[in-house]
C-alpha cells in the first residue's frame, strides 16, 4: 500500500546516490537510475528509440514497417536501374543510341504508381494523426511545461505543485557546494536537477508555453514534440506504459544554452506518484488537504493497483490536440 | 558597342549605375543599422549612422534619376523598338506582381491578428494582455481601443483615389488621341488628387486615436497603410515625371510607355487601397468605438 | 520616336565579314567587369562570387564539423576568445552564417545568376538578357548583401558577435531575443539579396517570354530554360513575402511594433507562416535549375533527346505550383489543428509525383542510349540517386504524425543536405564541368574531374548518411554539444568532411590548371548528343552572340 512505501522511500533516500551532497540531511526524493538503452540514445545505434506509449509504438510501426521499406525499395530501384543502364547502355555495349522519346503507357504507369504508393502511405498517416489528436480524457493529469531561457518550469495544476528543472552540470563544472550530475541522474547533458514524476497508465495532458522565446518540449521515447510558444498554450497528451526514466531535450533554437535544457520524465506507479505529490507538498485532486496522506488517491479511471494492465482499457491516449491557443491556428 | 547587330534587341553599353546604386544601397543599409543602434555602438552618442544612411539614400536617388534619364535618352535614340518596349511592359507587370505579393505579407499579418484575436485591453494608451484571466473575451481590435471612423476621412480618401483612377484614364485617352491639353489636365488632376490623398493620410496619422507601438492592431494598421502611403508617394512622383515629360513633348500617341507604366502603377496603388479600406478600416474596425 | 525595327533587307545588308570584329569588341577592364551589360560576363561574375561564398560557407561547416567531431565543447572556447563573445552564441552564429551563405550566396547565385545568365539567353537564341543593365545590378546588389552578412559577424548579436538566430530567423529569438546590430545586418542583407533576386526574376521571365529566336516556341525550349522560368516565377512571388516578414522583424526590433510580440497580441507563429511561405518555394528555387542542368547533361551523354519532354517541363511547373501550398510542413509541431496538419501532410506528398516523373524520365532518357561517363555525366548520375534518397526522406517527414519525432533533429539535417549538398551541389558541379569548356574555351582534366567526383561522392555520403541515424536516435539540431551517446556517428560524419575537403582540393587544382593550361576546347566537345544552341557557337562564345538571330525549326 502507498502508506507502507512512503517511509521506505524516505529510508531509501539516505542510501540514494543523491546529487545534492551538500544537504544530505534534508529529505530528498530518491533518484532512480535510468536503464541504458531505454529513454535515451545509444551510441552507434541506427534506429528509433524504444517507444513507451501506445501511439509511439504505432508511429514506430508506421515508420519501420511502412515508410522505411517504401523508401529503401524506391531508392534501391533507382540505384538498380542506374547500374543496369550503366552496364547495358554504355557506349561500348550500345554504340547506336535509339531515338525513342515517348511512351505514353510507361509515363502513365510511373505517374500512377507513385500516386498509389502515396495513397497507401497517406491512409495510415492520416489515421495516425487523428489518433494523436484524440483529446485527453477527463481524468487526465495535467502537466504544464513552460520554456524559459534556459530551463523548464513545470506546474501540476491539479496537484498544486510547481518547480523548475535545470540541467545538472558535470562535477568539475559545478560551483562548489552545488549539485552536480551523477550517473544515477542520467547521462551528461540529459540529467536535470528536478525530474518530472508521472504515473504510468494514466493519461497525461501536456500543456506547453514559453516565457521568452520559442522552445520545444520533446520526448523521443513518447513520440512527443510540442513547441512552447510565448503567448499561446499548446496541448497534447500521452500515456506512459512502462515505469522508467526518460530523457528529452529542448528542440527549438532558443539562444545560447539551447543544448542545455534537458527534459527528464520519471514514470512511476500511480501509488508512488501519489507519494511524490505528497512529498512535494501537493495534494491529489479530490483528496483532503495533505493531512489525509493515507488515501491512495489515484485518478478515478485507472486504478492504483495494476496500472499497466489496466491501460488497455484506458481511452486512447497520446492525443495531440489543437492548441487551445490564444492566437492563431 | 552595338555593331553589326541584325536584331531589334537593345544591346547596352557599359553603365556605372548598377555599381553606384548597389554601393549606395550598402551605405543605406549599414548606415541604417548604425543609426538604429546608435546607443549600442557608442553610448548615448550619435555615431553618424544617420548621415551615412542619408548619403546612401541620396546615392540611391541619384542612381534612380540618372538611370531613368538614360532610359529616356535611349527611348529618344530609338532603342525602344517594339520588342524592347514589350520587354518594358513585361518588366512593369512582373514588378507590380511582386509588389502585390509584398502586400500579401502585410495583409496576412492583419488577418492573423483579426481572425485569431487575443484578449487585450488598452487603458490610457497602455496595452494589457488579459490572456488566461477568467471571463475575458478575446477581441480585435483590443478592448478600449478607439479606431478611425472608416466613413469619414478614409471614405473620402477612397473617393479621391477612385477619382484619380478616372482622371489618369482620361489623361491616357487624351494622349492616345493626340489631345495634349487633355493629357496635361488629366495628369495635373491626378497628381493633385494624389497629393491630396497623401495630405489627408498625414492628417489622419497625426490625429489618429492610437499610437504606433506595442499593439498588434496598430502595428498592422500603420505598417500596411504606411507602405501603401509610401507607394502613393512613389506613384505621385512617377506621375510628376510624366507631367514634366509631357511638357517636354516626350510622349507620342504611339509611344509613351513611361506614361503607361505610371498609370499601371497608379491603378495598382488604388486597388491596394480598396483592399485596405475594406479590410482594415471598415471590417477591421467594425464594432470598435470610433474616434470623434 | 523613330522606330528602328529591322527590315528583312537590313538583315541582308550587314555582311558576315564585320560580324566577328564587332561581336568581339570588348570594353576595357573596369568597364567590362564593373559596369557590365553582358550576360556572359555577369554570369562569370556570379560564378566567381558563388565559388568564393562556397569556400566560406564550406569552411564554416568545417569549423562546425570539427566542433561536433567529439562530445563536449572542443574549440568553441578558443574561437570565441578570438572573437570576444560567448562560445555558445558563436555556435549559433556559425550555423546561421553557414545556412544563409550556402542558400543565398552560393547555390542561388551559381544556379540562377551563373548558369542562368550564361546559358538562358544562348539556349533561346537571344543576344543577351532583356534588361542587361538591370542584370548587372542583380549581381552587384549581392556584394553589399554579402558584405552586410559577413560584417554582422563582427558586431554584437547578443552575448557574442554575429547573428545567432538560425537561417530561419524565427521570432521572438530574432526580435526580443537578439539585441545588438548583428541581426539587423543579417536582415538587411536578406533585403538586398532579395531585391537582387526579384530583379533577376523579372529579367529572366521577360527574356524567356520575349526573346526566343524565331521558331523557338515554349515547347521547344531546352529544359534548363524551362527550369529557370519556373524558378523565376517562384522567386518573383515568394521573395516579396519574405521581404514583408523580415521588415516586420526589423520594426519589431527597432521601432516597437508588436507583430511577433505576444504581449501586444502579436503572434510568433505568424512569422513562421510568412517565412515558410517563402522558404518552401525557396528549396525548389535551389533545386529546379539543377533539374534543368541534369536534363541537358543526361540527354547529351546518352546521345538521345530527353524522354517525355513535355512531361518533364510540366512536372517542373507542377512542382512550382504545388510548392506554394505546402509550406506548413515545416511547422508540424507548432500546435496546428488536426485538419491543417492532415492537409499539409497530403499536399506535401503530392510533390513526390511530379518529382518521380522527372527521375523516371531521366532514367528513360538513358535507356536505349549510348552512354559515355564523362565527369558531368557522373555528377548527374550521382545527382539522380542522391536526390532520390533525400527526396524519399522528405516524403517521410511530410507525414505530420511521424514528423513529431523527426522535427528539428538531425534526420531533417540529413534530409536537406541530401537534397542540397548532394542534390543541388552535385548538379552545380555537373553543370560546371559540362559548360566549363564552353565558358572558358579550355577542357578540364578528365582524370581530376573523375577523382573529384568519386571522392566527393564518398565524402559527403560518409558525412551526411550517419546524420539519419543521429536523428532517429533523437539528436536535436543546432546543438554545439551533445550527449555522449551521439559520439560515434558524429565522429564518422566529421571524418566524411575530411574526405570531402580533400576532394575539393582536386576540384580547385583542376580548375586552376585547366584555366591556365587546359587543352583548347572545340565548339562542341561533347559531340552529337549536345543539341542546344550554345554548342553551335565558338568556345568561348563571341562577346555578343547571335548578332543575326538563329532560326530554330
Ligand atoms: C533542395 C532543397 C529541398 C528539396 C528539393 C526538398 C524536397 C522535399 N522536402 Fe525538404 N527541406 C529542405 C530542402 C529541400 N527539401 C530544407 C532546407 C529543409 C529544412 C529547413 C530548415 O528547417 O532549416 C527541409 C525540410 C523538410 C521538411 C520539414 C521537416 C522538419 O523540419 O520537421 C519536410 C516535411 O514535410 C520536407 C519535405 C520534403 C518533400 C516531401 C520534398 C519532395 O519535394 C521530395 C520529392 C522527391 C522524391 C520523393 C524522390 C523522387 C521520387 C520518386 C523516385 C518517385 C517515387 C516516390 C514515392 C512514391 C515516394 N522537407
Ligand atoms: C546549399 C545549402 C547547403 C550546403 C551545400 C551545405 C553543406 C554542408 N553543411 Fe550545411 N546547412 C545548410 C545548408 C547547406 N549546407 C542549412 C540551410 C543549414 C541549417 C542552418 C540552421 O540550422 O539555421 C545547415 C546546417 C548544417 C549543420 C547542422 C548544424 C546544427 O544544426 O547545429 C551541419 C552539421 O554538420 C552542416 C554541415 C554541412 C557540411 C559539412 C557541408 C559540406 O557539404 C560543405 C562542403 C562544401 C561544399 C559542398 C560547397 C562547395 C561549393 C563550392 C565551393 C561552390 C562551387 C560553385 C560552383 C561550381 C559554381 N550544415
Ligand atoms: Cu529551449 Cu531550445
Ligand atoms: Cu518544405
Amino acid at each position: 500500500t502507498p502508506g507502507a512505501t512512503a517511509p521506505a522511500a524516505v529510508a531509501a533516500n539516505a542510501a540514494a546516490p543523491a546529487d545534492a551532497v551538500a544537504n544530505a540531511a534534508a529529505p530528498v526524493w530518491p533518484v532512480t537510475p535510468p536503464v541504458a538503452g531505454i529513454g535515451q540514445p545509444v551510441n552507434g545505434a541506427i534506429g528509433i528509440q524504444p517507444q513507451v506509449t501506445k501511439l509511439g509504438e504505432e508511429a514506430l510501426w508506421m515508420h519501420d514497417i511502412i515508410l522505411m521499406p517504401v523508401m529503401v525499395i524506391i531508392s534501391l530501384l533507382v540505384l538498380g536501374l542506374l547500374f543496369w543502364i550503366a552496364a547495358r547502355y554504355r557506349a561500348k555495349a550500345n554504340p547506336i543510341a535509339s531515338k525513342t522519346s515517348h511512351n505514353t503507357a510507361i509515363e502513365v504507369i510511373w505517374t500512377l504508381l507513385p500516386v498509389l504508393i502515396l495513397v497507401g502511405i497517406a491512409i495510415p498517416s492520416i489515421s495516425l494523426l487523428a489518433k494523436q489528436y484524440k483529446p485527453a480524457p477527463k481524468e487526465a493529469i495535467t502537466l504544464k511545461a513552460t520554456g524559459n531561457q534556459w530551463n523548464w518550469s513545470y506546474e501540476y495544476p491539479d496537484h498544486g505543485i510547481e518547480f523548475t528543472a535545470n540541467m545538472l552540470p558535470e562535477k568539475d563544472e559545478a560551483a562548489p557546494g552545488t549539485a552536480f550530475r551523477t550517473d544515477a541522474d542520467g547521462p551528461r547533458l540529459l540529467a536535470a536537477d528536478n525530474r518530472i514524476i508521472l504515473p504510468v497508465g494514466v493519461p497525461i495532458k501536456l500543456l506547453t508555453t514559453a516565457s521568452d522565446v520559442i522552445h520545444s518540449w520533446a520526448m523521443p521515447a513518447f513520440w512527443i514534440k510540442m513547441d512552447a510558444v510565448p503567448g499561446r498554450t499548446n496541448e497534447t497528451s500521452f500515456t506512459i506504459e512502462k515505469p522508467g526514466v526518460y530523457f528529452g531535450q529542448c528542440s527549438e533554437l532558443c539562444g545560447d544554452k539551447h543544448a542545455y535544457m534537458p527534459i527528464v520524465v520519471e514514470a512511476v506507479s500511480p501509488a508512488r506518484f501519489a507519494e511524490w505529490v505528497k512529498f512535494k507538498g501537493g495534494k491529489m485532486p479530490g483528496s483532503e488537504p495533505v493531512a489525509a496522506a493515507v488515501a491512495p488517491a489515484a485518478p478515478a479511471a485507472t486504478g492504483a493497483t495494476a496500472p499497466v494492465a489496466d491501460n488497455a482499457a484506458a481511452p486512447a491516449a497520446n492525443a495531440t490536440n489543437a492548441a487551445t491557443a490564444a492566437t492563431g491556428n | 558597342m552595338a555593331g553589326a547587330k541584325n536584331h531589334d534587341y537593345h544591346i547596352l553599353p557599359p553603365s556605372a549605375w548598377p555599381l553606384i546604386g548597389s554601393f549606395s544601397a550598402l551605405a543605406m543599409a549599414a548606415g541604417g543599422v548604425m543609426w538604429m543602434h546608435g546607443s549600442h555602438v557608442a553610448a548615448d552618442q550619435a555615431n553618424g549612422g544617420g548621415w551615412i544612411f542619408l548619403m546612401g539614400l541620396a546615392g540611391v536617388l541619384f542612381t534612380f534619376y540618372s538611370w531613368w534619364a538614360d532610359v529616356v535618352k535611349e527611348a529618344h535614340a530609338g532603342d525602344h523598338t517594339p520588342v524592347v518596349s514589350l520587354h518594358l511592359r513585361y518588366g512593369m507587370i512582373l514588378f507590380i506582381a511582386s509588389e502585390v505579393m509584398f502586400f500579401v505579407g502585410w495583409f496576412w499579418a492583419f488577418f492573423d491578428f483579426s481572425l485569431f484575436p487575443v484578449a487585450l485591453q488598452v487603458v490610457d494608451g497602455q496595452v494589457e494582455n488579459l490572456t488566461g484571466q477568467a471571463g475575458v473575451v478575446a477581441q480585435f481590435p483590443a478592448k478600449g481601443l478607439h479606431v478611425i471612423d472608416a466613413f469619414s476621412l478614409p471614405l473620402l480618401n477612397t473617393l479621391i483615389l477612385l477619382c484619380s483612377g478616372t482622371t489618369i484614364t482620361w489623361a491616357h485617352h487624351a494622349l492616345i488621341h493626340g489631345d495634349r491639353d487633355g493629357l496635361k489636365k488629366g495628369l495635373w488632376l491626378t497628381i493633385i488628387l494624389g497629393l491630396l490623398f497623401s495630405g489627408i493620410q498625414a492628417y489622419e496619422y497625426a490625429h489618429a486615436p492610437f499610437a504606433f507601438k506595442g499593439l498588434n492592431y496598430t502595428s498592422a494598421f500603420y505598417m500596411a497603410t504606411g507602405f501603401h502611403g509610401f507607394h502613393v508617394i512613389i506613384g505621385t512622383i512617377f506621375l510628376i515625371v510624366c507631367l514634366v515629360r509631357t511638357y517636354k513633348g516626350h510622349f507620342t500617341p504611339r509611344q509613351h510607355f513611361g506614361f503607361e507604366a505610371a498609370a499601371w502603377y497608379w491603378h495598382f496603388v488604388d486597388v491596394v487601397w480598396l483592399f485596405l479600406f475594406i479590410a482594415i478600416y471598415v471590417w477591421g474596425g467594425w464594432g470598435a468605438p470610433v474616434h470623434g | 520616336m523613330t522606330d528602328i525595327a529591322a527590315t528583312p533587307s537590313e538583315f541582308q545588308a550587314h555582311g558576315h565579314d564585320d560580324h566577328h570584329h564587332d561581336a568581339d569588341h570588348k570594353p576595357g577592364f573596369f568597364a567590362r567587369w564593373f559596369m557590365s551589360t553582358n550576360h556572359k560576363d555577369i554570369g562569370t561574375l556570379y560564378l566567381i562570387f558563388a565559388i568564393f561564398a562556397g569556400i566560406i560557407g564550406g569552411a564554416i561547416s568545417g569549423l562546425m564539423r570539427a566542433e561536433l567531431a567529439a562530445p563536449g565543447i572542443q574549440y568553441l572556447h578558443g574561437w570565441a576568445e578570438l572573437q570576444g563573445g560567448d562560445h555558445l552564441h558563436l555556435w549559433n552564429a556559425l550555423i546561421t552564417a553557414h545556412g544563409l551563405i550556402m542558400v543565398f550566396f552560393m547555390v542561388m547565385p551559381a544556379m540562377i545568376g551563373g548558369f542562368g545568365n550564361w546559358f538562358v539567353p544562348i539556349m533561346i537564341g537571344a543576344p543577351d538578357m532583356a534588361f542587361p543593365r538591370m542584370n548587372n545590378i542583380s549581381f552587384w546588389l549581392l556584394v553589399p548583401a554579402f558584405t552586410m552578412l559577413l560584417g554582422s559577424a563582427f558586431v554584437s548579436g547578443g552575448s557574442g558577435s554575429g547573428s545567432g538566430t538560425g537561417w530561419t530567423v524565427y521570432a521572438p529569438l530574432s526580435t526580443s531575443g537578439s539585441p545588438g546590430p548583428a541581426t539587423d545586418m543579417a536582415i538587411l542583407s536578406l533585403h538586398l539579396a532579395g531585391a537582387s533576386s526579384i530583379l533577376g526574376a523579372i529579367n529572366f521571365i521577360t527574356t524567356i517570354f520575349n526573346m526566343r529566336a524565331p521558331g523557338m516556341t515554349l515547347h521547344k525550349m531546352p529544359l534548363f530554360v524551362w527550369s529557370v522560368l519556373v524558378t523565376a516565377f517562384l522567386l518573383l512571388l515568394s521573395l516579396p513575402v519574405l521581404a514583408a516578414a523580415i521588415t516586420m522583424l526589423l520594426t519589431d526590433r527597432n521601432f516597437g511594433t508588436a507583430f511577433f510580440d505576444a504581449a501586444g497580441g502579436g503572434d510568433p507563429v505568424l512569422y513562421q507562416h510568412l517565412f515558410w511561405f517563402f522558404g518552401h518555394p525557396e528549396v525548389y528555387i535551389m533545386i529546379l535549375p539543377g533539374f534543368g542542368i541534369v536534363s541537358q547533361i543526361i540527354s547529351t551523354f546518352s546521345k538521345k533527346p530527353v524522354f517525355g519532354y513535355l512531361g518533364m517541363a510540366y512536372a517542373m511547373v507542377a512542382i512550382g505550383v504545388v510548392g506554394f501550398v505546402v509550406w506548413a510542413h515545416h511547422m508540424f509541431t507548432t500546435g496546428m489543428s488536426v485538419n491543417t496538419k492532415m492537409y499539409f501532410t497530403a499536399a506535401t506528398m503530392v510533390i513526390a509525383v511530379p518529382t518521380g516523373i522527372k527521375i523516371f524520365s531521366w532514367i528513360a532518357t538513358m535507356w536505349g542510349g549510348s552512354l559515355s561517363f564523362k565527369t558531368p555525366m557522373m555528377w548527374s548520375l550521382g545527382f539522380i540517386f542522391m536526390f532520390t534518397v533525400g527526396g524519399v526522406t522528405g516524403v517521410l517527414l511530410a507525414n505530420g504524425g511521424i514528423d513529431n519525432y523527426m522535427h528539428d533533429t538531425y534526420y531533417v539535417v540529413a534530409h536537406f543536405h541530401y537534397v542540397l549538398s548532394l542534390g543541388a551541389v552535385f548538379s552545380l558541379f555537373a553543370g560546371f564541368y559540362y559548360w566549363f569548356p564552353k565558358m572558358s574555351g579550355k577542357m578540364y582534366n578528365e582524370f581530376l574531374g573523375q577523382l573529384h567526383f568519386w571522392t566527393f561522392f564518398l565524402g559527403v555520403n560518409v558525412l551526411f548518411f550517419p546524420m539519419h541515424f543521429l536523428g532517429l536516435q533523437g539528436m536535436p539540431r543546432r546543438y554545439p554539444d551533445y550527449p555522449d551517446a551521439f559520439a560515434y556517428w558524429n565522429h564518422i560524419a566529421s571524418l566524411g568532411y575530411v574526405i570531402m575537403a580533400v576532394s575539393m582540393i582536386f576540384f580547385f587544382v583542376n580548375l586552376i590548371i585547366s584555366l591556365a593550361a587546359g587543352r583548347k576546347a572545340g565548339d562542341s566537345p561533347w559531340g552529337e548528343g549536345a543539341t542546344t544552341l550554345e554548342w553551335t557557337l565558338s568556345s568561348p562564345p563571341p562577346f555578343h552572340q547571335f548578332e543575326t538571330l538563329p532560326k530554330v525549326d
